[in-house]
């Protein structure tokens, strides 16, 4: 398990792509910065915004869309996979070890400018911690949905942005029952919470906004072994 | 070793594999055919790589598609040239050792690479590595757990003559040990020198299946067709028919003529005393078949006109 947990995290660290998801969270902490600049009635309220709106909306599910499409996706394009395949190895064994991966590069690149610009918001310890709860329930939610989405099609990073910009950002907008079935509602409705303020933001009771990412990570993941198992490998 | 019956395998319209049947035991044999002939669909078969469209396939007594455990006596070199080019070659087949549970994963992989001829302290990504230095690492990955089944991709592509022989020799050694090793290549003399078993893949299906010996006198036997050029094309059309050598001769243009031969041997005979009584001067003889495919195509017909024909 740790040997394929290496080998996947080799793949995942490639400094181009670092260097563009570190950007991106170079604005987060820039545009964070900026809020805790200006004279906001309600830092809290503008912090939380800052979060959902740039953070939750965007700059999580890309970022993890980059990385968790790549683990598996990326191996089983260029032949690969075969090398990991092709071994007395328990399938779930190999998705746990590239989720696994995916996760450890993520985390990072994600929960920490992320905090660090709701720490630069000046809306006090409240709005970090409740970033960093949201922020890592939302990556460990994609990083399910998206690695199997990097197994199951080709130009995976084109379905997943279909997928955060027409599914997350259309029906998490449109309210209801649908909304429920977008990540996004819950990482958000975790943010407010947790946050203490912003109570439009809150749609389902904190168990459910943290039990069904967990679930959509899970079943996602199952999928992937299920794939795993029985697709064609070049 | 391996069993496959009536196997076919077809990806959408594109018929891959078409109604195979084979078994293979211990020893080296050999899989001859055309690029695009369905050698690498066969061997991805036998890794359970894809599934069967129809028929069954069977290896060392297990479905390969449903139990990872038989990974553990199997060895694939696949043709695909791509690898983890991050890192050493070292890395890579102890990466392969350790996923087959190997204890001393790190020594059985320089091992392996020294049974291939490379340095295991070379500490240069595989991305630095020529095509024939990839492709005896993909040969040390296949091997590190010394496998019972070890199925090669066209393994000897992009070496040199020095390190086609080295494998050459270690493929049969390891046949000679009792493993069973099937070779895919589309080189008929590269076939010739594993000395094996051969079963021939033409158009998807199995065209010829035996000793090598055998399948080279088929070929050797097959009808020819060749092109003559000559200031007398008529004159020496009708002196080669005269001499009962070909079965057929047509002017293909000014100074042109093609004749087909049963007996490529008597024709070669025959030609330069027929231009001699011909009075024409022969410029050129050129075969217009001798390429592998058209080999491979009569093969083909040979194995459907008459059933078992070549097996």
């Amino acid at each position: 398990m740790r040997a394929l947990y290496r080998t996947f995290l080799s793949t995942q660290v490639i400094t181009g792509r670092l260097a563009g998801l570190g950007a991106l969270g170079l604005l987060a902490v820039l545009l964070g910065a900026a809020v805790g600049a200006g004279q906001a009635t309600d830092p809290l309220d503008e912090g939380i915004g800052l979060v959902s709106a740039y953070g939750l909306s965007l700059f999580v599910p890309v970022t993890t869309l980059v990385f968790a499409s790549a683990v598996l996706g990326e191996p089983e394009e260029d032949g690969t996979l075969v090398y990991l395949w092709l071994r007395p190895v328990a399938r779930w064994r190999l998705v746990a070890a590239a989720l696994a991966a995916a996760l450890t590069v993520s985390l990072p690149v994600v929960v920490v400018p992320l905090a660090l610009a709701a720490a630069a918001t000046g809306a006090g310890a409240a709005l970090v911690g409740a970033t960093a709860w949201s922020s890592t329930l939302a990556t460990v939610a994609y990083t399910g949905l998206f690695t199997w989405l990097g197994l199951r099609v080709r130009r995976a990073l084109v379905w997943g942005l279909g997928y955060i910009l027409v599914w997350e950002g259309f029906v998490a907008r449109a309210g209801g029952t649908a909304s429920l079935l977008a990540v996004r509602t819950h990482t958000r409705s975790l943010l407010a919470r947790v946050a203490g303020s912003a109570p439009e933001l809150v749609e389902v009771s904190l168990a459910t906004s943290v039990a069904l990412p967990l679930l959509a990570a899970a079943v996602a993941a199952a999928l992937t072994v299920r794939r795993l198992a029985r697709q064609d490998v070049a | 070793m391996i069993e496959v019956e009536r196997t076919s395998k077809w990806f959408g319209d594109v018929v891959a594999v078409s109604d195979v049947s084979f078994a293979v035991g211990p020893g080296v044999t050999a899989l001859l055919g055309p690029n695009g002939a369905g050698k690498s669909t066969v061997l991805r078969l036998l890794c359970g790589l894809t599934r069967p469209s129809q028929g069954a396939v069977r290896v060392l007594g297990q479905d390969p598609r449903r139990d990872p455990d038989l990974f553990r006596r199997l060895g694939l070199v696949p043709q695909q040239e791509a690898l983890f080019e991050g890192i050493a070659a070292l890395a890579f087949v102890t990466l392969a050792a350790e996923l087959h549970g190997l204890a001393g994963a790190r020594t059985a992989a320089a091992r392996a690479l020294a049974q291939v001829e490379l340095d295991p302290d070379d500490r240069r990504p595989l991305a630095g590595y020529s095509k024939g230095m990839r492709q005896r690492v993909k040969v040390a990955q296949a091997l590190v757990h010394e496998p019972e089944l070890l199925v090669l991709d066209e393994p000897l592509d992009g070496l040199d003559p020095r390190q086609r022989l080295h494998l050459i020799t270690l493929f049969r050694r390891l046949g000679e040990e009792g493993r069973c090793v099937l070779v895919s290549s589309h080189v008929l003399d590269e076939v010739e020198r594993f000395g094996s078993r051969v079963l021939v893949m033409a158009q998807g299906r199995l065209a010829a299946e035996g000793d090598f010996h055998a399948i080279r006198e088929l070929m050797d036997n097959r009808p020819h067709r060749l092109r003559l050029a000559t200031d007398r094309p008529h004159q020496l059309g009708a002196a080669l028919l005269a001499s009962g050598t070909v079965v057929g001769v047509w002017v293909s243009g000014p100074g042109e003529l093609v004749v087909d031969t049963l007996d490529g041997a008597a024709f070669r005979l025959a030609v330069a005393p027929a231009a001699r009584a011909a009075e024409a001067r022969l410029l050129e003889l050129v075969p217009l078949d001798d390429d592998l495919e058209s080999v491979f195509r009569y093969l083909v017909g040979a194995a459907s006109r008459s059933p078992g024909a070549g097996r």
